[in-house]
């Protein structure tokens, strides 16, 4: 080779050094849509719809992985060993929690994922041109999503900051407990308005929100907000939609014979898959019994104050705790190795026996099906004791208690000489009748520690399990959030 | 004193030996003696001060005879008609060849090799001489490089270069440490980038030690900025060995390896009995009889002494026209723990061929498979198993150990392999145009294919009861990955090299483009027929049915995020000569990334660095005893882009929705992560002053530099408010924080000779500050980054303004409550009772909450150092490395975290049992309030190792001639063998690639003490 051919040679790296300079560093994200190329059809607007049913699976949905809500009840304690979770879930048993408990970032965090998947169908699901109705709907099932996520905001930690876009501003402010009630309401009125009912629904589409199933959570609203006349309005629209009924046999009102059926007015579908991105949820493995067989972690015991408090001969106590011994579906109950039977405290008093939530029970002896119980989140019961319970503020205790009765009638499985009709007309009487029909019918299905908050009780019946009033009817904010606010999220009173 | 017994030793037995070798000469020359022969005499002396040296090897070339000098330096050889020349060598001087002729008298003066003045150091896209040299680079040569016994030549940087910290990660076979250059620049992957043969790479792990000729350190901007927007971590290049021109006759060689490796330290954990003492305090009742207790010492069970061997062979030397260099490499190293074993093969292929007298084509080849078995975290389940269960049934199944697992059985039914095949190499052409300018263009070639296999048999193991454990595995599972990873590297090199008077200009310029692409396939099975490899595929499709046989559970197919971009980029350095006096350097590169938007994408990184050889000018000429003394400083800007290439977006994500009756899975999508389409590069400022000094011809010679770099624009990624609904721990990068790093390094060694006892002592150290001085900004995002997530999910460290990265953050501790009346005067949590840890009231407030946390230590030591020695005397070399490190801390993280009744470590005897019984330790429990993340847990991690000992001996040239052999070396080496330290764990060596994990001992794999047997022939 010459060196004039060197130069020649020298020549043509360097042209090509100069072609294609810019389209060589265009590299475009692999194997995924971006947020600017979707959503942008019907097709997307079903699926970013979907989405936001999924947060719904999320083990971190379920107050933040733990069952705390019955833990903070008198309803149940810790469970699983005694170590177990020792330092970061028992102090949820005695309200000895801090701010920068273990679990409240993660409910916190979680319930916004959920509100911002349903930001995406409400913002730009929108915008997609496509049959109106539909859109519509796919709107309205996010806004009833966005609205049940609010509302455990709410709940949990009263006013908080209001996201209503993809891209809220940093350092926003906790917005008013009003102005977080408004929101969820006029979700859940445009959910109403644009859901249909569950009869017209392909059976392929059970699960997804309904007319019925936002007239039932904003009644519950309602009640939450001591506004019993609407309240009392919409839970009897539910009913008299007749969409709804009792399961015959009360353990299949959460049990799997009745999933998605005649009951189930908003349920969490899963399958027995054991995986974190997979369809199955791990609500149940959570609360699952420990040790043989072995379903899972066992949190979230049942206590003996909760044993006592059913009326004698109540079947639905055998059907809400599963003792040691027990035979379930043909299995055996042996429990776990590192739990006591029994445990007792220095006077020798029997204060914990080992047991667990039959409420979250699958049939079957492994972790895996465990993944598959479907969570109820609201079931028809509810919205008849919600019903009830409305009536009876307004006077009506005569109408309460027929709706009242009925879940007592469904409890009594045909056995006349238990759970007798009750007559009570005497609206004080009668609140704390309907509260303990409450408590018996929806134990450990995390109702039980909002109920003594909403209706002022919490104080007396919690406070020796060391509530304080003024206190401990809201979690702290997770010291975190507040952290990264520097310093423009407000933490809840007497929580400093 | 320990140094003179052994030179004296050495001293003695090297008299022994050249006794031996002499009379071995002396039988073997009877029987070669001819009538012919004529006898040779001479004095060999050296030409420093003409002292006579003793020890010089003598030997008639082309044959198998020899002699040595006496002590005087005398020599007499017989010698045959046919011999024609004498070959004279001797260590540290340069050899010499002597036509023998009609002489019979043949004195011979040796120069003394000249050391430092002349050497070459490898710079990027260059060579330069160390006197010419303005930026502060460090190199290690190959007889350091093979020093320690290990399949990483990573870690033979460790003590040998001033400023480089080399941290294991794990002492598994095959684990890459972690390597930190002038402290922690950055948030982000702070290790250096490695240049192989001028490829650029992220690691050098598939390189077998052997085939490497030298490692350059480059620290300073001076050196980096040429590496651009990738120098700022430092850069490493690597040349790899090549046939040396001259070398007419091949060298053949060998190179043999074999080794034991243990345990060097066993933690200090209570026994059966102390369990059960200190588990009945805690919960009364729980042993009745403490004295009937099993022992069970788990990690007797788990480590145990593992071999390690290693073989290469080699093949170099040049022709007029070539040079060349093959080798073949085997290193085979089982784990000190079952299942973690490590196998390489390495294929090395260095060619250059002189196509003409203007025109080179060369090219540099690496293709390594090897095979890594990992094993499971058995260090850690080893230190907390209690030690009063059986690991075993009597019928020989695993027993089941409470709240931790049987450390036996995870290793039984793990298995876990990646199989990697790495193939690393350019091919270059290199032609001069006229005489002042060559031009080069290289392509290379980094390809890694690396295929993961997970098995797991269906198991259930039991509790000692009978009931099952939670150790257990329902259905069998099997996970594979395939990974294809490629990156091409092209670049284009004009250099100007030209001396006229006395100024002198060395320059390139050049142009280079990368692309890096990746694919993964991931599959996840269930539920196999068989246990047998011979099954482990995946059949079915039916994903998320019921459990069936052989079920396709989960399937995935993506980029790997770390490996998917291109650079563009143009780079130039000059540098400038005057009267080899005055020099300037010039540097700068402009790199383009994908990683970035458009408006973001280039940058511009320069650098100016002058020096001055002071010895040069007429005034120093008076002063003979300083050989050398330069001043030199550097400044520049240097990048780092190692982020992920999708940050800049904002993603989706898939997500599932199980809806209907009967239940289905369906497809959902919605947003994920925001990304940030703002990033652009970090920047890295770097000032640095250095000042080179010899005495005594360069016996004597120190460097030492003075650094400050400070990185701007740091990527972090920091959390973000919840509400934003990125989800439970999401964070989202910003170019937002600034981390300052400065400190002294230095440099000293000595090459000293008595007579023929020859011997180099090295000693290097570096000192950094390490200091957060931004996190956050004004970006409205958090101003803490929190790191270091001890295994139950709680971090430790907290990277903030003025405290290090990774700083750990936690509560204060000063005594123990001793009674009830303690309790009531100092403020304390509900939870504390008497016998609990106090917590400082740092901020005054009656409270202890989150607030008082505070700073607790730092996981970057201040001072790290080295010390090195090598001594050859009479065909013996001896050698030594300590290294050490001061100033950082140690998170115990493996006993911080308490779920559970684990095992304690011993110190926990000294507990608290009533009012002034102990003010350090807390009443045992279980778990809970004492084990809140507090300087109880911080542990001193100073530490000095004898890092290695290599003693051996090279038979003499006459004697290795016999077995056909130029070079015949055998030796004993120890590695790791003595560690000085208060740190109770196994190896003060906690490393992390997560800057703000570092320093954390979640339960390492340990770093094991290796003694080693060697030989190195040459053919």
């Amino acid at each position: 080779m010459k060196t004039s051919n060197i130069i020649i040679f020298s020549g043509t790296i360097a042209a090509f050094m100069l072609a294609g300079c810019e389209d060589f560093l265009e590299r475009n994200l692999q194997g995924e849509l971006t947020q600017s190329t979707f959503p942008v059809s019907e097709q997307d607007a079903l699926l970013a719809t979907n989405a936001v049913y999924a947060t719904l699976r999320e083990w971190h949905y379920h107050s933040g992985g733990y069952p705390i809500l019955d833990i903070m009840s008198d309803d149940a304690r810790k469970g699983s060993n005694p170590n177990d979770q020792f330092a970061t879930i028992g102090p949820y048993d005695n309200f000895d929690i801090t701010t920068t408990q273990d679990g409240l970032d993660r409910w916190w965090a979680t319930l916004y994922l959920g509100i911002k998947r349903a930001n995406v169908v409400i913002e730009k699901g929108s915008q997609i041109e496509m049959d109106t109705v539909l859109r519509n709907r796919y709107v309205g099932e996010a806004r009833f999503l966005r609205g049940l996520f609010y509302f455990d905001l709410l709940r949990a930690w009263g006013g908080v900051p209001k996201v209503t876009v993809i891209t809220p501003p940093l350092k926003l402010q906790r917005a008013s407990k009003e102005e977080i009630y408004s929101l969820i309401e006029a979700d859940l009125l445009y959910a109403i308005d644009n859901l249909v009912e569950k009869s017209a629904l392909p059976s392929t589409d059970y699960g997804r929100a309904t007319k019925g199933t936002a007239k039932a959570l904003l009644a519950k609203v309602y009640l939450f907000k001591h506004d019993f006349v609407n309240a009392e309005k919409y839970a009897l629209e539910v009913i008299v939609s007749g969409e709804y009924d009792l399961e015959p046999v009360f353990a299949d009102a959460n049990g799997v014979n009745g999933e998605q059926g005649i009951e189930s007015v908003l349920e969490i579908g899963a399958l027995g898959v054991e995986s974190s991105d997979g369809p199955g949820n791990q609500y149940a493995n959570t609360q699952g019994v420990r040790g043989s067989p072995n379903r899972g972690w066992g949190f979230n015991r049942p206590t003996l104050d909760l044993r006592n408090s059913y009326e004698p001969g109540d079947p639905r106590l055998d059907a809400t705790i599963i003792d040691l011994g027990e035979t379930l579906d043909g299995i055996e109950i042996k429990g776990d190795g590192t739990t006591p039977d029994e445990t007792r405290d220095n006077e020798n008093n029997l204060i914990e026996v080992e047991c667990y939530n039959q409420k979250v029970w699958v049939p079957g002896d492994n972790t895996i099906t465990q993944y598959g119980h479907n969570r109820r989140l609201i079931r028809y019961a509810e919205v008849l004791l919600m019903a009830a319970e409305a009536l009876n503020e307004n006077d009506k205790s005569g109408e309460a208690l027929q709706y009242l009765n009925q879940v007592r009638e469904r409890a009594r499985q045909g056995n006349n000489s238990i759970l007798p009709d009750i007559t009570e007309t005497s609206k004080d009487a009668l609140r704390d009748i309907i509260l303990r029909e409450r408590r018996s019918e929806l134990a450990l299905e995390g109702h039980r520690f909002w109920d003594l908050v909403r209706t002022g009780k919490a104080p007396t019946v919690l406070g020796p399990l060391g509530f304080v009033e003024g206190k401990n009817e809201l979690l702290p904010i997770p010291q975190n959030e507040i952290d990264i606010s520097q310093g423009t999220l407000i933490q809840n009173p007497n929580w400093e | 004193m320990l140094i003179r017994s052994i030179i004296t030793l050495l001293h003695l037995t090297g008299k022994r030996i050249r006794i031996l070798s002499t009379l071995a000469f002396a039988i073997s020359f009877s029987f070669l003696s001819y009538a012919q022969e004529r006898m040779i005499t001479g004095r060999i002396v050296s030409t420093d001060n003409n002292e006579s040296l003793p020890g010089v090897n003598i030997l008639i070339k082309g044959t198998s005879r020899g002699t040595v000098t006496d002590f005087d330096g005398n020599y007499s050889i017989m010698v045959g008609p046919a011999d024609s020349v004498l070959f004279f060598s001797f260590i540290g001087y340069n050899p010499k060849e002597v036509r023998i002729g009609s002489q019979t008298v043949i004195d011979v003066i040796l120069e003394q090799e000249s050391v430092q003045l002349d050497q070459i150091v490898v710079i990027g896209y260059g060579t330069v001489k160390k006197s010419d040299l303005t930026g502060a680079v460090s190199s290690v040569k190959t007889k350091d490089i093979t020093k320690i016994t290990s399949v990483n030549p990573e870690q033979s940087l460790m003590g040998k270069a001033a400023g480089v910290q080399v941290i294991s990660t794990s002492g598994a076979p095959g684990a890459v440490p972690v390597i930190r250059i002038r402290g922690v620049g950055t948030f982000n992957n702070s290790s250096p980038i490695f240049v192989v043969d001028g490829v650029i790479l992220d690691n050098i792990s598939f390189l077998n030690s052997a085939d490497i000729e030298s490692m350059e350190i480059l620290k300073d901007a001076s050196a980096t900025a040429i590496y651009g927007s990738r120098g700022a971590n430092g850069v490493i290049i690597v040349t790899t060995k090549s046939g040396k021109i001259g070398d007419i006759k091949p060298t053949v060689s060998y190179s043999g390896e074999v080794s034991l490796q243990k345990l060097a330290k066993k933690i200090d954990l209570l026994n059966g009995k102390e369990f059960a003492t200190i588990a009945n305090e805690i919960r009364p009742g729980s042993y009745n009889n403490i004295d009937l207790v099993p022992n069970t010492d788990w990690q007797d069970l788990v480590f145990h002494t593992a071999p390690m061997q290693s073989h290469q062979f080699s093949a170099s030397g040049a022709t007029d026209r070539s040079q060349y260099y093959y080798a073949l490499g085997y290193i085979s190293q089982k784990g000190i723990i079952d299942k973690s074993n490590y196998e390489r093969i390495t294929l090395k292929l260095n060619n250059v061929y002189n196509l003409a007298s203007f025109l080179k084509l060369g090219n540099n080849i690496t293709i390594a498979p090897y095979k890594q078995q990992n094993a499971p975290n058995v260090t850690y389940s080893a230190y907390r198993a209690q030690p009063l269960l059986e690991p075993y049934f009597p019928d020989g199944s695993f027993s089941g150990v409470y709240n931790v697992g049987n450390p036996l059985a995870d290793l039984k039914y793990s298995n876990d392999f990646n199989r990697v095949l790495r193939g690393v190499g350019n091919v270059f052409v290199e032609g001069r145009i006229v005489k002042a300018i060559t031009i080069k263009s290289s392509f290379g070639v980094d390809a890694n294919l690396t295929k993961v296999k997970k098995f797991t048999p269906a198991y259930l193991v039991y509790y000692p009861d009978g009931t099952p454990s939670q150790q257990q595995n329902i259905y069998s599972d099997l996970y594979k990955e395939n990974n294809a990873n490629l990156t091409w590297l092209w670049e284009n090199t004009l250099n100007f090299n030209k001396t006229f008077n006395n100024h002198s200009l060395d320059a390139v310029i050049g142009y280079t483009m990368q692309n890096t692409t990746s694919e993964q396939f991931k599959i996840h099975g269930e539920n196999l027929l068989r246990d047998g490899e011979d099954l482990w595929y995946i059949k079915d499709v039916n994903i998320y049915s019921d459990p069936n046989i052989n079920t396709l559970k989960d399937i995935k197919n993506e980029v790997d995020p770390n490996l998917y971009y291109s650079m563009i980029s143009y780079l130039f350095r000059a540098n400038y000569t005057y009267r080899n006096r005055y020099i300037l350097t010039f540097t700068f590169r402009r790199d383009g990334s994908s990683k970035f938007i458009k408006d973001k994408r280039f940058s511009n990184f320069p650098s100016f660095a002058a020096g001055w050889n002071i010895t040069e000018e007429k005034f120093m000429q008076n002063i003979p005893v300083i050989s050398k003394l330069k001043l030199r400083g550097s400044w520049g800007i240097i990048g780092n882009e190692k982020i992920q290439f999708y940050d800049r977006f904002a993603r989706t994500q898939d997500l599932l929705v199980v809806l209907g009756q009967p239940e289905a899975s369906n497809p959902a999508v919605s947003y994920g992560v925001s990304g940030n389409p703002d990033l652009t590069w970090e920047s890295t400022k770097q000032t640095d002053i250095g000042l080179e000094v010899g005495i005594y011809k360069n016996k004597l010679t120190a460097e030492i530099d003075y650094y400050r770099r400070i990185t701007d624009d740091i990527l972090v990624q920091l959390s973000t408010p919840g509400y934003l609904g990125n989800g439970q721990g999401q964070k989202i990068r910003y170019n937002a924080a600034s981390v300052l790093n400065r400190g002294l390094e230095f440099l000293l060694s000595y090459k000293g000779r008595f007579s023929d006892f020859i011997y180099n002592l090295g000693l290097n150290g570096s000192t950094v500050h390490n200091e957060v001085l931004e996190v956050g900004g004004n970006s409205g995002v958090d101003s803490v980054l929190i790191g270091g997530y001890l295994g139950n999910g709680i971090p430790v460290t907290q990277s903030r303004v003025g405290l290090p990265i990774g700083a750990f953050y936690g509560y204060e501790t000063n005594g123990v409550f001793q009674t009830q009346e303690d309790l009531n005067t100092y403020p304390h949590t509900s939870q504390a009772e008497a016998g609990d840890l106090r917590f400082a009231d740092v901020n005054n407030d009656d409270i202890i909450n989150g607030n008082d946390r505070t700073y607790i230590g730092s996981p970057i030591p201040s001072f790290i150092f080295g010390f090195n020695a090598d001594m050859d005397y009479a065909g013996f070399d001896f050698s030594f490395d300590i290294q050490g490190q001061t100033g950082n801390k140690i998170f115990n993280g493996k006993e911080a975290v308490r779920p559970d009744p684990y095992n304690f470590e011993k110190h926990v005897m000294d507990r608290w049992t009533g009012p002034g019984t102990s003010n350090t330790e807390p009443r045992p429990s279980w778990g809970g309030y004492n084990y809140t993340p507090s300087d109880r847990f911080i542990q001193n991690g100073s530490f000095l190792r004898l890092r290695n000992v290599t003693l051996g001996y090279t038979l003499p040239a006459s004697l290795g001639e016999k077995l056909y052999a130029r070079d015949i070396r055998i030796y004993l080496k120890g590695t790791n063998l003595v560690t000085l330290t208060k740190f109770t764990g196994y190896t003060p060596e906690i490393g992390s690639d997560d800057v703000l994990s570092n320093g954390i001992d979640n339960g390492i794999y340990p770093i094991t003490a290796v003694y080693s047997f060697g030989l190195n022939l040459t053919f």
